[in-house]
């Protein structure tokens, strides 16, 4: 461990100068054929790899608009080169998005293009060969396809499609990221990324019920697969199992309990996370969501709702009507999926739960937009209404609440450096520098208002921030979610003039 | 696929250094792969390993961290119930590097 | 020779541009992905689109001093086309008076700005970085182009009335002989070879924020549910 070095804490962002092929050496694990084969992939590497590489390419180009507009219009004005929380943090130049687009762009020129053919190398168009298809799967695997660089892209070219159409490509020959496709295997045989059977959940869920039990006096269930409730509650498979993932699992359950609300997770889609969205492919990411809408219908439920899971809402949200809607099955007063932030603010509004704030007296609070929750979807009807809910919902849990620096939040939101299929340890390295702009921002606040809760709505967050806290010296306990800070304020029991 | 030399036997692990075949694992090797991971195995680290692989024989997962730190609160005091204590005893993270040495495979997803 | 060249470009230019666009529309967008938070209705993207249009908004967001020297440079090129709408049109509408004098002006400003951004793409080691050949030559082909049109202008007048006429008749498609003069007939082969590059290079930009995928869409999965005939 002694080789990862935290960049120190100065509580300030600077823009580092290029150092060429610093992270270079962080390189994901290559999938086993198996795994590939599971997911009708080839096995390994194709020997004519090149030739389909090209052809899938152009197969992708025709198939979104997105990979065709972003491979001509980009002008390299540099407006991205510095918003990339990797190219922050490694210094390497390849992390800028434009120089990780060139690497896919320049084999565009070179096989698709008239300036390309004309002008070759001095348009940068290039073969691709080994040394960059090798390129391909370090830099491409170095993306969270958080979209802070399409923020401020004057013509909104966006590196998540970029990138997921690279790992598209390198699936289709047989080069696959070993993390992400394990776990969509899970995701679509055994229903979660963990690949947590039945009983094992519903064993989880007892002693989760124990515990609220022992902690409140409170029986609270946490049912699974009840025919007829009224909500299915998805939520990342990573509250089953992870600290602080779990308190916010009870915060849900105790809400649904003190509202009166019937609801049910699914063992059979017991997952919210859909890692066919980083890996760019459109057929895994259709059946994993579909589980969800599957056991919606079984369960005859009347909603269904999101827990706190940041690329889970973007393709519960944005995508799930596409993928496999419509959902006339649902109750026509909620014909989407409502996320958890929006339906607890709206109890509380409503005054169907009450929040005594005083129980996180002993937190000073901040709160971390997640990229795919803060650039890629929304909560609520009102425009932003991803970045109001759940600060407001914050607000009516605690008393004291802080808000990071500009730039830094809002849309304009740091990656916790683990989204996209890079929450896997032989990536720590980068995970650790990708972490340092949003850690800056943190530990500014630490310093001048005595920050000491990391409110956040993401398992991957979650997961990264507990894991990289204790490298820059801070104590991983900061880390919660922000129904963590519910569960600790609802007042349970009695209603009040029910 | 990598190995490990373990008294002239060749066991399979993958990148990481997790057991690939479960059946390969017993109480010196545990030792071994402790000693790989820098960890001085304790009874209470034994704790840990032993109920983890109970827990996955009936539930073929590791289980959730809570479940294992109140386990190990019952066991070994209320004291040390926390997560902190468990990850005093395995730096590497109670779920993961934990998992390692019981012969466990890696959990997999958001954690 | 240089009428040839000319209606060649025309034609190259006009196709380029054409086949460009039918490559973009017949690509779908299988997928709502809007960079959010996006607009819910048609004029709210008309909106967004029309801001980073005029206004850039999103490079404002991005670097201010890029965003001053690149819009500089833009509106420059505006009012450099609009003045020069005069040697097109005939009569002459009373409104391309109006860009006479600031099109000059806009002659400065376009150089100056150019030189800004070739020396930032130059010394920024970052924009440096990712910088080819071609991005350094298309900067230099546009200063020169202005360049040759502001020697028009102060150094060596050549005769208005011969070339106006030249350019009336390219565009009536009953050409007139070629004006004498070396700095406009060198001025128009510059312009004509931005023209020649501009439909299989970067400078397709022009057209692309129009259609970009992220800024277009309206921020309604939910409400419509969107789908193409590959992905159903």
């Amino acid at each position: 461990m002694a080789k990862i070095g935290a960049p120190e804490l100065t509580g300030r962002i600077e823009i580092p100068k290029l150092a060429e092929g610093a992270s270079a050496d962080q390189k994901s694990y290559i999938a086993k054929p198996d795994n590939m084969a599971a997911l009708s992939f080839p096995r390994e590497r194709l020997p004519n790899w090149k030739e389909k590489a090209i052809e899938k390419f152009g197969e992708l180009l025709k198939k979104y608009r997105s990979l065709q507009l972003s491979m001509d219009i980009c002008v390299k004005c540099g407006a991205c080169t510095d918003k990339c929380h990797y190219f922050i943090g490694t210094k390497d130049p390849k992390n800028m998005p434009v120089a990780r687009q060139e690497l896919m762009r320049k084999v565009y020129r070179k096989y698709f293009t008239t300036e390309g053919k004309l002008f070759g190398g001095l348009a940068r168009a290039a073969d691709l060969d080994d040394n960059l298809l090798d390129e391909w799967f370090t830099y491409f695997y170095q993306c969270s396809e958080c979209r802070r660089c399409s923020y401020y892209c004057p013509y909104g070219i966006d590196t998540a499609e970029i990138t997921m159409a690279a790992r598209e490509i390198m699936d289709s020959i047989g080069y696959g990221q070993k993390y992400t496709l394990e776990i969509i295997g899970k995701a679509e045989t055994i229903g979660n990324n963990l690949g947590m059977l039945g009983p094992a959940l519903r064993n989880t869920l007892d002693f989760v019920e124990e515990e609220i039990k022992d902690n409140t006096g409170v029986d609270i269930k946490l049912p699974t697969d009840v025919e007829g409730a009224d909500v299915l509650l998805v939520t990342p498979s990573a509250d089953f199992f992870a600290t602080p993932h779990v308190e916010s699992l009870i915060g849900y359950a105790k809400v649904f309990h003190q509202a009166g609300i019937s609801w049910t997770f699914s063992s059979y889609a017991s997952e919210a996370g859909n890692f066919g969205m980083f890996i760019g492919n459109y057929d895994h990411m259709k059946t994993i969501n579909k589980r969800i809408w599957d056991a919606a219908r079984e369960l005859k439920v009347k909603r269904v709702i999101a827990g706190e899971c940041g690329h889970a809402w973007r393709a519960m949200y944005s995508f799930s009507n596409t993928l496999n809607g419509p959902f006339d099955y649902l109750d026509k007063k909620y014909p989407s999926p409502v996320h958890i932030c929006e339906f607890t603010l709206d109890l509380v509004k409503k005054g169907a739960i009450k929040l005594d704030k005083s129980a996180n007296d002993g937190f000073t609070v901040t709160f971390h937009d997640s990229c795919n929750v803060a650039r890629a979807s929304r909560m609520g009807d009102k425009i932003g209404g991803q970045f109001i809910i759940p600060r407001e919902l914050i607000k009516a849990a605690c008393n004291k609440y802080v808000e990071m620096s500009r730039g830094t939040t809002h849309a304009e939101t740091f990656c916790c450096g683990g989204g996209g299929g890079l929450l896997t340890d032989e990536l720590i390295d980068l995970r650790v520098k990708g972490a340092m702009p949003r850690m800056q921002a943190l530990k500014a606040v630490i310093d001048s208002n005595g920050v000491n809760f990391f409110a956040l709505i993401c398992a991957i967050c979650k997961a990264q921030f507990t894991k990289i806290f204790p490298y820059y010296g801070l104590e991983m306990e900061m880390v919660g979610g922000v129904h963590q800070l519910v569960s600790r304020a609802i007042i349970l029991g009695a209603k009040e003039g029910v | 696929m990598p190995t490990i030399d373990f008294k002239g036997k060749q066991i399979e692990v993958d990148e990481d250094g997790y057991l690939v075949n479960l059946d390969d694992w017993n109480e010196e090797l545990a030792n071994y792969l402790a000693e790989i991971e820098e960890v001085q195995m304790t009874d209470a680290h034994w704790e840990v390993v032993n109920f983890l692989r109970n827990y996955y024989k009936q539930y073929q997962i590791a289980p959730m961290i809570k479940i294992l730190v109140k386990e190990i609160g019952k066991v070994m005091g209320p004291e040390k119930g926390n997560t902190k204590y468990l990850y005093e005893l395995y730096p590497g993270g109670p779920a993961k590097q934990a998992c390692k040495i019981a012969g466990l495979p890696k959990p997999t997803g958001c954690v | 020779m240089l009428t040839v060249i000319a209606y060649a470009v025309a034609v190259i230019f006009v196709w380029g541009i054409l086949s460009r666009f039918i490559i973009w529309l017949s690509s779908p967008n299988p997928l709502k992905i809007p960079t959010t938070p996006a607009p819910k209705t048609f004029s709210g993207v008309v909106a967004r689109i029309a801001g980073e249009v005029v206004l850039f908004q999103s490079l404002f967001k991005a670097d201010k001093k890029l965003w001053l020297g690149g819009w500089i440079f833009h509106v420059s090129f505006l009012l450099i086309v609009l003045r020069h709408s005069r040697y097109f049109l005939y009569p002459v509408p009373e409104w391309v008076m109006v860009f006479q004098t600031i099109g000059i002006y806009a002659g400065f400003t376009l150089i100056l700005a150019l030189a800004f951004l070739f020396i930032r793409r130059l010394t920024i080691d970052r924009v440096n970085y990712v910088s080819s050949f071609m991005d350094y030559a298309v900067l230099l082909l546009l200063m020169l182009i202005g360049i040759t049109g502001l020697t028009m202008k102060f150094i060596g007048r050549p005769n208005l009335i011969d070339i106006k006429a030249y350019i009336l008749g390219l565009f009536s498609l009953s050409p007139e002989a070629m004006p004498d003069s070396t700095v406009f007939i060198l001025h128009l082969l510059l312009f004509l070879l931005l023209l020649l590059y501009f439909p299989f290079s970067k400078l397709l930009h022009a057209g692309g924020v129009f259609i970009s995928t992220t800024r277009t869409q309206t921020d309604t999965p939910v409400e419509k549910r969107h789908i193409t005939p590959w992905a159903k």
